[in-house]
């Protein structure tokens, strides 16, 4: 028998958005192909979901 | 005086503090504790009773004694990406690094000991209810007859993880859920559960804590809204977070509740009943912030690049009886 609460389970979802941006550790910072802070895009950290508060983390779940 | 971030390469909401800490000119390293051996390095002494301390990453090399503040975002674990990674070697490159950092006279956002206690969930309810929030009533039991119990005084209950942790074999999430009144509650005997009373709520609320400054958002359960769907993070995309005022009784409650955690950041979370009352879900002490900023345009990131650029407080000069200096 598995614990109550496992009875609610689903599977996680992965981020299914390849992240169009990569760590510069010159700049510390995550940049896009053009060279642009990706932190500095709104709109695109909209898009790609990367600063929003989700469940199934492997590693955190202080979302 | 530098300002210390231990996150992943990944953490692109960490990115929205560090371009502010840029804009002011404010020294930043940036590392992850994963990359130990690999990457990151340290070292220290301790020799003829002082202490020399340093961190190199991507180049650069930091004093320990030079470091203003201590933000602990999304660290890996210690030493997790070494080419030969094994617990043994974790918790050495933990102890090594955490024991050398607890060493300084830096702020931490937050203090590892404090981020520890603060993930209790248990914890936090009790600590909410002593601070004056309103915190729905909740039960964890592994007792199956309690919880049938429960059931019958309050109907409409959901059902949560105790830690918030999911689990991973294979990859799963536990969302929030409405649990029906005819349920068996047989299962409850084989893991702690927690029962809470739900809230039929006309609103999320996420209100962000830094320091003393709090930043509170608002999201509408639409009219149209799924009544199964409890837990925003699941709920279809409906209403955008919007910005609202903190109403002045929950700002005590809140500050008195970061201050008796011995936190300088805290992510709460609420849900606002017909009623307008605010009822205490959860505080995450490393709460994401940046998808409330990109859609309300709070200044939630400055904010906590503000706190972190603070010079260490002085510590306070004693006169002895003679009126000679003492530290």
């Amino acid at each position: 028998m598995q614990p109550f609460a496992l009875n609610y389970a689903r599977p996680a979802v992965e981020l299914a958005v390849a992240t169009p941006y990569a760590y510069d550790s010159g700049l510390q910072l995550n940049v896009l192909g053009d060279g642009r802070i990706a932190a500095c895009d709104h709109a695109l950290l909209r898009e790609v979901g990367t600063t929003t508060s989700t469940a199934g983390s492997k590693t955190h779940f202080d979302d | 005086m530098t300002v210390l971030i231990l996150t992943g390469e990944e953490d692109v909401t960490a990115d929205m503090v560090v371009v502010h800490l840029n804009g002011s000119g404010v020294p930043v390293v940036r590392l992850d504790p994963a990359d130990l051996t690999d990457g990151v390095s340290l070292s220290a002494e301790y020799v003829h009773g002082r202490f020399r301390g340093h961190l190199s990453a991507g180049g650069r090399l930091v004093s320990i004694n030079g470091l203003r503040s201590v933000w602990v975002r999304r660290p890996g674990a210690p030493a997790g990406h070494a080419p030969h990674p094994s617990a043994w070697l974790t918790e050495e490159a933990s102890q090594a690094l955490y024991g050398m950092l607890r060493g300084c006279d830096a702020r931490w956002m937050n203090h590892p000991d404090a981020a520890r206690q603060a993930r209790h969930k248990p914890w936090q309810l009790r600590l909410a209810q002593r601070c004056g929030l309103p915190v729905p009533a909740t039960v964890i039991t592994t007792f199956p007859r309690a919880a049938r119990e429960f059931a019958e005084r309050f109907p409409d209950l959901v059902v949560k993880p105790v830690s918030g942790a999911h689990p991973q074999d294979p990859p799963r999430a536990v969302p929030t859920s409405r649990v029906a009144p005819d349920t068996d509650f047989s299962a409850v005997a084989f893991g702690p559960t927690l029962l809470q009373r739900r809230i039929a709520k006309r609103a999320d609320i996420r209100l962000t804590v830094v320091g003393e400054t709090l930043l509170a958002a608002r999201k509408a359960v639409r009219p149209d809204a799924d009544p199964e769907e409890v837990d925003v993070r699941f709920a279809a995309p409906g209403s955008p977070w919007e910005p609202v005022e903190v109403p002045a009784r929950t700002a005590d409650a809140v500050r008195a509740y970061l201050r008796r955690a011995e936190l300088a950041y805290g992510a709460f979370d609420f849900a606002e009943d017909a009623d307008g009352t605010w009822w205490f879900l959860e505080c995450n002490q490393s709460g994401q912030f940046g998808f409330v900023e990109v859609e309300t345009g709070q200044p939630i990131a400055r904010t906590i690049a503000d706190w972190l650029s603070r010079p260490i407080p002085e510590e306070p000069v004693k006169l002895d009886e003679a009126g000679s200096t003492v530290r």
